[in-house]
């Protein structure tokens, strides 16, 4: 059974190599099987080292790229902001009324008030943002944000121990490990790298011992780990710290490592054991907050100080959460005093980078100043093709890490990701940067997929103007004066980079023409500059061309033309990464990126950032939506929105064959679910005083009592009430952030009863 | 007549629903009801030590197929060469003018029928086409956990053993289906 080019049936058949590049954690192979154009089926990489097979996610993309509810032609709304009227206008019309806003705008109000809300919902190299963004940078630059919602604690946290974000372990490391612990991470469902779930899986059948810990018993924990903990959300930094205090008490940190490679060990030490506060981060203190016995801690404590080597590996979920810099900071100390740094089968943790040729751009820049020093970023004298007008030389944002390099955000952006909609319905008056008058919208479900939707339907209204490229009526698009439909991966050229891990590229060959009347991002741009009469510069080239431009920096890619006749480019990589290996093996020469050149459990940075809770060493902090929180009283269930399995973020929410993997329901334990008299299936109502969801409930006992789960990407659809019956986890959540910048996904609380119609029905 | 069969790694399965996604896609079957290929969940016990697992099976096309034996227009059958069990649709009363006898027959609840009226009876046929021309079936070669393989079932069983149960799955000795397992524990 080996044939794997030849086709069945083959007839008329051409096999188009592309790919899935939606934001899950992966980029996969798909293989379009075209007849007479139009896809008629697809297959994944069946090539000799096969790891990029695509997910049920990828296989139903079909149902995508036919589905009825594909935007056909450019619209325009004729009734109020949000109701969902529209009227379908031709192209000309469309990006003429466009333009002449933008030039409108621009010319009453100033670049500023434009707002370009992008997001991630395609991850391409070519389309999505990036056209957009380099099309208004020509046009004099707009407002935008910092932080990204997936993971903007741990970037924070990453750079303050690190320095880097390039702290991964490639995943075939996680067989040379004893130990795995699994610390709010869920790759079943969120991929992580295509070949991660596997590494696991295999992980389990050598015995290595894995450990989860989760509110919820997830698939990742059914299925691989040994062990589960569950642990009260938002409680995670309570429990490292107290696993400090048992390592520490015990005498079983690695002292030789710490002496060497690490500062600021003593304060840390000081603050666990309780001199700093007189309150020791025992376990039975943290047993308390956390809900996971002193033993338990105790136990794990000694287990992971005691085996090496043994990988943490600290997720992002947990701190998607209102303090959540602080458990992933928690995180890599620990691995930093048990010494599990640089070697094989150890882990960092910190971001978890393992692999990203864009480091291979910045390292050879980097390697002509002296390795791993820190350099003062130097800036150009005008803003380049890459660079925003409007924020171009501002000083550093406070409280950002400014002194360091690597990061995602550029610290000279001053608005928060989730504080657009306070920016937009406050203003210059309000203390922000500027008053905006309309939103450029492109690649985002922005509504539905960061905090507080109801705000956000407030702030939408409040525009002028709101341009939207989709592919589907969205929420938010339901919001546009003008909406330009964009046809899919599969109607257009593009490359996927590697994810967290991987080794690899994507090249998404056109499949099929464009469907309906749609256009790429990029054919959309090239009409705007036209009519804004920008020189257009990179967005006048053709697809191709311009893919060949954005990749030549990209050493690791031998042979372009290999990459897109295949539809992949795997990197043969000499040996496995393991992080900071250099830093270990000869720290003479190659000091950790940090300021001190050493692994900072103490960040001088954040000491002088100067603020109380962005403390220079991890600390456990609740806050104002906290279990033990007064708001607790009358919303006394901690909320969770994690990724599931069948929808990447909102997109492929309405796809049939993934619909029906999952019903939407909100996870609630049984003892919670038996207090309310829930049953399960029952319709219930999740709510606060942001706003009210309404979906059944699956009364389970993968949950721990007390936190209540809805999976995130559920579309927003509110009924004439103002409730949600399309049960949007974000109608829930809070639009705060982090002192960090993490997103509070995580850390809201709400109540659960029956919804009025199953009382009804009850009684 | 040498026996196909399936052999599924529970311990391995996520429940991605990969396999039945791309079994649907590759066979052009709409949404539920109908799966050729059927992902079940069991879930059972308590906080805080629950227990699930995934279960992924097809037809499991076997020795003494139940289904054959009760088709009144004997439209199922056997395949000479490989034992796949295939319908033929064309002889097949569908579902309102027959009491889908084969679907009560089976255990395992496989003969699916679509929502049409009077719908015919349809299931996984191995993907013979794919057979043919050299190539996995699709739901094997699309697993991402490389939990699900096929193969002559004795060599199958020299492969992976004989255990014929998994969570979720009884094995039924006077219908010898052919699937073997790894379960999960």
């Amino acid at each position: 059974m080996s044939d794997k080019n030849s086709d069945p049936n083959s007839e008329n058949i051409k096999i188009v190599n592309t790919g899935c590049c939606h934001d899950c954690g992966g980029r996969c192979v798909l293989r379009a099987h075209v007849k007479n154009g139009k896809i008629i089926r697809f297959e994944t990489d069946n090539s000799e080292e096969t790891t990029l097979r695509a997910c049920a996610r990828g296989r139903a993309y079909r149902q995508r790229v036919y589905s009825d509810l594909r935007l056909k032609y450019p619209l325009r709304r004729i009734g109020e902001r949000g109701d969902g009227e529209f009227e379908q206008i031709s192209w000309d019309d469309a990006l003429d009324e466009v333009a002449s806003k933008l030039i409108e705008v621009k010319e009453k109000y100033g670049n500023a008030s434009i707002l370009l809300m992008a997001g991630s919902g395609n991850q391409g190299m070519l389309h999505g943002i990036v056209p957009v963004a380099l099309m208004l940078h020509q046009f004099g630059g707009y407002t935008r944000f910092w932080g990204a919602p997936s993971y903007e604690g741990a970037l924070f946290a990453s750079m303050a121990t690190y320095g880097t974000i390039k702290t991964g372990n490639a995943r075939e490391d996680l067989l040379n490990t004893k130990l795995i612990i699994m610390w709010g991470w869920n790759p079943a469902n969120l991929i992580w790298d295509p070949e991660t779930r596997l590494m696991l899986a295999k992980a389990r059948e050598k015995d290595i011992k894995i450990i989860a810990i989760d509110p919820i018993y997830t698939d990742s924990a059914a299925i691989f780990a040994h062990q589960w903990i569950p642990i009260r959300p938002g409680t995670d930094a309570a429990m490292l710290i107290a696993m400090a205090y048992v390592i520490i008490t015990e005498n079983l940190q690695d002292q030789a490592f710490i002496d060497k490679y690490t500062v600021g060990f003593d304060k840390y030490k000081e603050y666990v054991l309780g001199l700093e506060d007189g309150l020791p981060k025992t376990p039975e203190w943290a047993e308390k907050i956390t809900k996971v016995p002193a033993e338990t801690i105790t136990n794990l404590a000694r287990e992971y100080a005691t085996t090496k080597p043994a990988a943490l590996i600290v997720g992002w979920g947990a701190a998607r959460t209102a303090m959540g810099e602080q458990y992933s900071r928690a995180g890599n100390v620990l691995t930093a005093i048990t010494g599990n740094i640089g070697i094989k089968g150890g882990y960092a943790a910190g971001f978890m980078r393992a692999y990203s040729s864009r480091e291979t751009i910045m390292s050879r820049q980097k390697k002509k100043k002296k390795e791993g020093s820190i350099v003062e970023k130097e800036q150009p004298s005008k803003p380049r093709a890459q660079d925003n007008p409007v924020d171009f030389g501002a000083p550093p944002r406070k409280y950002s890490l400014y002194k360091l390099r690597g990061g995602t955000n550029p610290a000279s952006t001053r608005v928060h990701i989730n504080d657009l909609y306070n920016l937009i319905l406050k203003g210059c008056d309000g203390g922000y940067p500027a008053d905006i008058k309309m939103a450029y919208v492109v690649a985002t479900n922005r509504l539905n997929q960061y905090c507080n939707t109801n705000k956000g339907v407030e702030a939408l209204k409040a525009l002028d103007f709101i341009v939207v490229h989709e592919q589907f009526m969205t929420p938010t698009a339901k919001f546009a004066d003008i909406i330009l439909p964009v046809n899919t991966f599969m109607e257009r050229n593009d490359v996927a980079v590697p994810w967290l891990g991987s080794p690899y590229y994507i090249y998404l060959n056109k499949a099929i023409d464009s469907l309906f009347d749609t256009k790429s991002d990029l054919e959309i741009c090239q009409e705007l500059c036209k009519r804004l009469e920008l020189p257009g510069d990179l967005l006048n080239l053709p697809e191709d061309q311009i893919l060949r431009l954005l990749t030549a920096p990209r050493r690791d890619i031998k042979s372009y033309n290999k990459m897109k006749k295949d539809g992949f480019y795997k990197v043969k990589v000499a040996e496995p990464f393991i992080a900071f290996r250099e830093q270990i093996e000869d720290p003479d020469n190659h000091p950790f990126p940090t300021l001190s050149g050493k692994i900072e459990i103490y960040c001088e940075h954040m000491a002088e950032l100067n603020h109380p809770l962005m403390p220079p060493i991890p600390k456990y902090f609740s806050h104002n939506e906290h279990y033990d929180s007064p708001k607790a009283e009358n919303y006394p269930l901690q909320l969770l929105t994690p990724h599931n399995k069948r929808r990447t973020h909102s997109s492929l929410h309405h796809m049939p064959w993934l619909e029906e993997i999952e019903p939407h329901a909100v996870w609630i334990s049984s003892v919670d679910a038996s207090q309310r008299g829930i049953k399960n299936r029952d319709l219930v109502d999740v709510y606060n005083d942001r706003g009210r969801i309404r979906i059944p409930a699956k009364v389970t006992e993968r949950i721990i009592p007390g936190a209540v789960c809805v999976y995130q990407g559920a579309w927003f659809n509110p009924d004439k009430d103002g409730v949600d019956i399309g049960g949007c986890a974000n109608t829930l959540t809070n639009d705060s952030y982090s002192p960090g910048g993490a997103l509070p996904m995580n850390s809201a609380l709400v109540q659960v009863e029956l919804s009025p119609k199953t009382q009804m029905e009850e009684s | 007549m040498r026996q196909l069969g399936f052999y599924f790694d529970q311990s391995r399965c996520i429940g991605c629903y990969t396999c039945s996604v791309a079994c649907k896609d590759w066979h052009d079957i709409d949404a539920e009801p109908v799966n050729w290929r059927q992902v079940k969940i069991i879930e059972r016990g308590t906080f805080p030590t629950p227990f699930v697992a995934y279960l992924s099976i097809s037809c499991n096309h076997c020795e003494n197929p139940p289904c054959i034996r009760v088709c009144p227009e004997k439209a199922i059958s056997k395949r000479d060469t490989d034992g796949i069990v295939v319908v033929d649709q064309k002889k097949c009363l569908g579902n309102e003018a027959c009491e889908m006898h084969c679907l009560k027959a089976c255990p395992w609840n496989c003969p699916q029928f679509s929502i049409e009226s009077n719908a015919k009876m349809q299931k996984c046929n191995f993907c013979v086409d794919r057979l043919e021309q050299g190539q996995n079936p699709i739901c094997v070669e699309a697993c991402p956990m490389y939990a699900l393989d096929f193969g002559p079932l004795d060599e199958l069983m020299e492969k992976y053993g004989n255990t014929v149960e998994a969570e979720g799955f009884e094995y039924k000795d006077k219908f010898k289906p052919s699937i073997i397992f790894k379960p999960k524990t």
